[in-house]
């Protein structure tokens, strides 16, 4: 959900883009990352860890911790709380080198 | 769920039951539990898992945290492609 | 390629920016390198206004201290900045390779500033890994920078700064916030921003953790308990919040590693977060010529990470050049961080850096702790009556309009000294740690000081003994904001409804910078003790 009214701040979103995460269709605004887009989307359950498939998402959304790793246009190992939203953007979160 | 299966590390899914077991097992420095179990080979080269281990450690052995915290970092500090190192590209 | 400078500045958030500024303003070509796109690190999520003296800034909002540190930059053409752009090591020839954009690309600086900051701690505690667990940064990435709401409902975990001030943020966002979680017995952060989490109801738990979070794929909830003396869990005490995120603000550690590949001496000291840098009071590492600045060099607020930015970089200057003229500008800056280091809030800093000088330069003043006992407040966010007391006045000049500052704490601040057009408020200023002293005589009750604090810990009452009414006006940074005329309940300091006011006035201007300063009207009995409204839920208008 994106906040509309704020006491302080004033949000100003740039232009309305979409792209894919998991073959479905996520709304997001330019300037946003991935990361935020799919939060507000709801989606906060990204893939399961590798070995103990326990579930897994957002933690610091700053780049340091590795739990928001995807696929993303055919790149593993994408930080996605670091890196913008562009249109047309194809985001998997299965992030296993074997992807082809 | 109990206290052992606590998550320490998340890169490599490793269990406080494990880095405790390790500890027992004579593995008492950061560095050695990095090799055996992969704890700071991950994306995030030890920085979530580095200083509860290292508070593991110290519980444990008595050890002091001043000891246990020595570690060595090697560049490259972020995810570089292959190409890009092995490029060769012409350098004006 | 090489790019030659005569300084680098690795890091873009305040540490970095106010050291390129100090070393482009003295005539260094000076290169600023920042990972992300953007510039600005923590300080552009700080919707809160500033404390510490007018140098820092003090009572200006860190978003707007960003903007105009950043304006500054663009101006100077000295000074290139290269966001995208992330260090990737230092090496025995002097090159510092950086990703930029994907590609690699070399500099060759005089002088190196490392500024990158901290992370964030992780807790243990079973499914600390569930999605819905969050590091405090994150949350307020999400709500500050990309105005996306980070959840319904959140329970945070641990009470020093972060954690109360992200706590309020959240609040601001619409979220609520079912409760601050504090292992240790006294509250770790401000207790301005302890009490202003009470008032609006929000609960803060000492000796308690968090065990466990509950969810399947998603949190759901948490079961804490509260801790004995000894850190260890008191048996029976466990207690279901549901909630669907956590909140984590349980400290911060530097962002070493670069250090180490360099071949900087660093060392492990607690108090200042962990593995930082050994440095002199100069900021110079044991590499000559690398500097450092900020959260790195041990974690402080964004006040002290703008002065040791605008150090580090001055030395570089000294460094490159060999100019003497920074000299003067150097002592003064290590003379305000004394000054911000050295009230009892400054104790974990100053015992950190005493051990990374053998021979400490840091004297710290050992400031008596004033002589009102603020336990109460330390516990819970609350003062006692006899500390409220004591900022009142004698109940004949009760009858005008008087300031009441419930600052109790000694920290750091006095933009209210400067905030009051009439002088009424004092702070000696060889010592900005002390409470603040209101002058009766020169106060109007003008409350202007009300929207220059940094706390939101002032408040200005009104009695008239024979209508048995009185005024009394508050702060307000929220959502729903009551008009004039409407009725609205008043909370206490523990955020309990005690009883119903009329709004009779709203400053919201410019003056005000987005802090309403609210005065509603009710029984003389109430007005020492209201320090919140709400809207009620029919918004009753009152009759004319």
């Amino acid at each position: 959900m994106r906040i509309r009214e704020h006491p302080i701040l004033e949000f100003e979103r740039g232009k309305k883009i979409q792209f894919t995460f998991n073959g479905n269709k996520i709304e997001a605004y330019e300037g946003e990352t991935i990361a935020a887009a799919l939060h507000a989307a709801g989606i906060w359950h990204y893939n399961e860890s590798d070995v103990l498939k326990r579930p897994r998402g957002l933690f610091c959304a700053i780049g340091h911790c590795s739990s928001c790793l995807m696929t993303v246009d055919g790149v593993p190992n994408t930080r996605i709380c670091v890196t913008d939203a562009v249109e047309g953007m194809v985001v998997k979160s299965e992030n296993r080198g074997d992807i082809k | 769920m109990r206290e052992d299966d606590i998550i320490i590390c998340r890169c490599e899914d490793v269990t406080l039951g494990t880095i405790r077991e390790l500890i027992r097992q004579g593995y008492t420095t950061l560095e050695e539990i990095k090799r055996i179990a992969r704890c700071g080979m991950g994306p995030c080269q030890g920085k979530t898992c580095t200083p509860l281990i290292a508070r593991e450690i110290a519980a444990i052995t008595g050890k002091g945290i001043h000891e246990i915290m020595k570690q060595n970092h090697r560049p490259p500090f972020g995810g570089v492609t292959f190409e890009e190192i092995v490029s060769g590209r012409d350098e004006e | 390629m090489i790019h030659e400078y005569d300084t680098a500045i690795v890091g873009g958030g305040p540490a970095g920016i106010c050291a390129a500024l100090a070393a482009g303003k003295n005539g260094l070509k000076t290169l600023l390198i920042e990972e992300r796109t953007f510039l600005g690190g923590q300080l552009i999520k700080q919707t809160h206004r500033f404390f510490g003296s007018e140098e820092e800034h003090a009572g200006t909002r860190g978003i707007h201290i960003a903007n105009d540190l950043k304006s500054e930059l663009e101006g100077m053409s000295n000074i290139d900045v290269m966001t995208s752009t992330t260090a990737l090591g230092y090496y025995e020839d002097g090159i510092l390779t950086a990703l930029h954009d994907e590609k690699m690309i070399k500099i060759k600086p005089k002088s190196l500033v490392l500024a990158t900051g901290a992370f964030e701690r992780f807790l243990p505690f079973e499914n600390n890994d569930l999605p819905g667990i969050f590091g405090a940064g994150a949350v307020q990435t999400l709500m500050n920078i990309y105005g996306i709401k980070p959840a319904d409902k959140v329970l945070m975990v641990g009470s020093g700064n972060i954690g109360l001030i992200v706590s309020y943020q959240l609040i601001q966002a619409g979220v609520q916030v079912i409760g601050v979680v504090e292992a240790a017995s006294k509250i770790g952060g401000y207790l301005v921003h302890a009490s202003k989490l009470r008032r609006l109801g929000v609960p803060i738990m000492t000796r308690h953790t968090i065990k466990k979070a509950i969810g399947t794929d998603k949190v759901e909830g948490a079961l804490l308990c509260e801790l004995d003396k000894n850190w260890q869990e008191i048996e029976g005490t466990q207690k279901q919040m549901s909630c669907d995120a956590i909140c984590l603000a349980v400290g911060l550690t530097p962002l070493a590693d670069i250090l180490s590949q360099m071949g900087c001496e660093t060392t492990f000291i607690g108090e200042l977060g962990g593995i930082v840098p050994k440095r002199t009071a100069d900021l110079e590492t044991t590499k000559a010529g690398v500097f450092v600045a900020g959260d790195l060099a041990g974690i402080e607020e964004a006040s002290a990470a703008m002065l040791e930015g605008e150090l580090a970089g001055l030395n570089a200057v000294k460094f490159v050049t060999g100019d003497e003229r920074v000299t003067e500008r150097i002592h003064h800056l290590k003379e305000e961080l004394h000054g911000l280091r050295a009230g009892p809030v400054g104790e974990k800093i100053r015992y950190g850096l005493a051990q990374l000088f053998e021979d400490s330069v840091i004297t710290s003043k050992k400031i008596e702790s004033h002589e009102h006992d603020i336990t109460r407040l330390a516990h819970t966010g609350i003062p006692s009556q006899e500390n409220i007391d004591e900022k009142l006045p004698d109940e004949k000049r009760m009858i005008k309009p008087y300031a009441v500052i419930e600052c109790f704490q000694e920290i750091p601040c006095n933009p209210c000294v400067i905030s009051c057009p009439f002088g009424a408020i004092y702070i000696p200023k060889e010592d900005i740690n002390q409470s603040p002293i209101v002058d009766f005589d020169k106060c109007t009750g003008c409350t202007s000081c009300i929207s220059g604090c940094p706390g939101l810990a002032i408040f200005v009452e009104q009695r008239n003994p024979e209508q048995r009414k009185g005024t009394v006006s508050i702060p307000f940074e929220l959502l729903n904001r009551p008009q004039k005329g409407d009725v609205v309940e008043l909370l206490a300091r523990d955020g309990q409804p005690i009883g119903t006011g009329v709004v009779k006035r709203i400053l919201y201007g410019q003056k005000q910078d987005k802090t309403a300063v609210i005065t509603v009207e009710t029984d003389i009995d109430l007005v020492n003790k209201v320090r919140n409204i709400q809207l009620q839920r029919t918004g009753k208008k009152e009759v004319m």
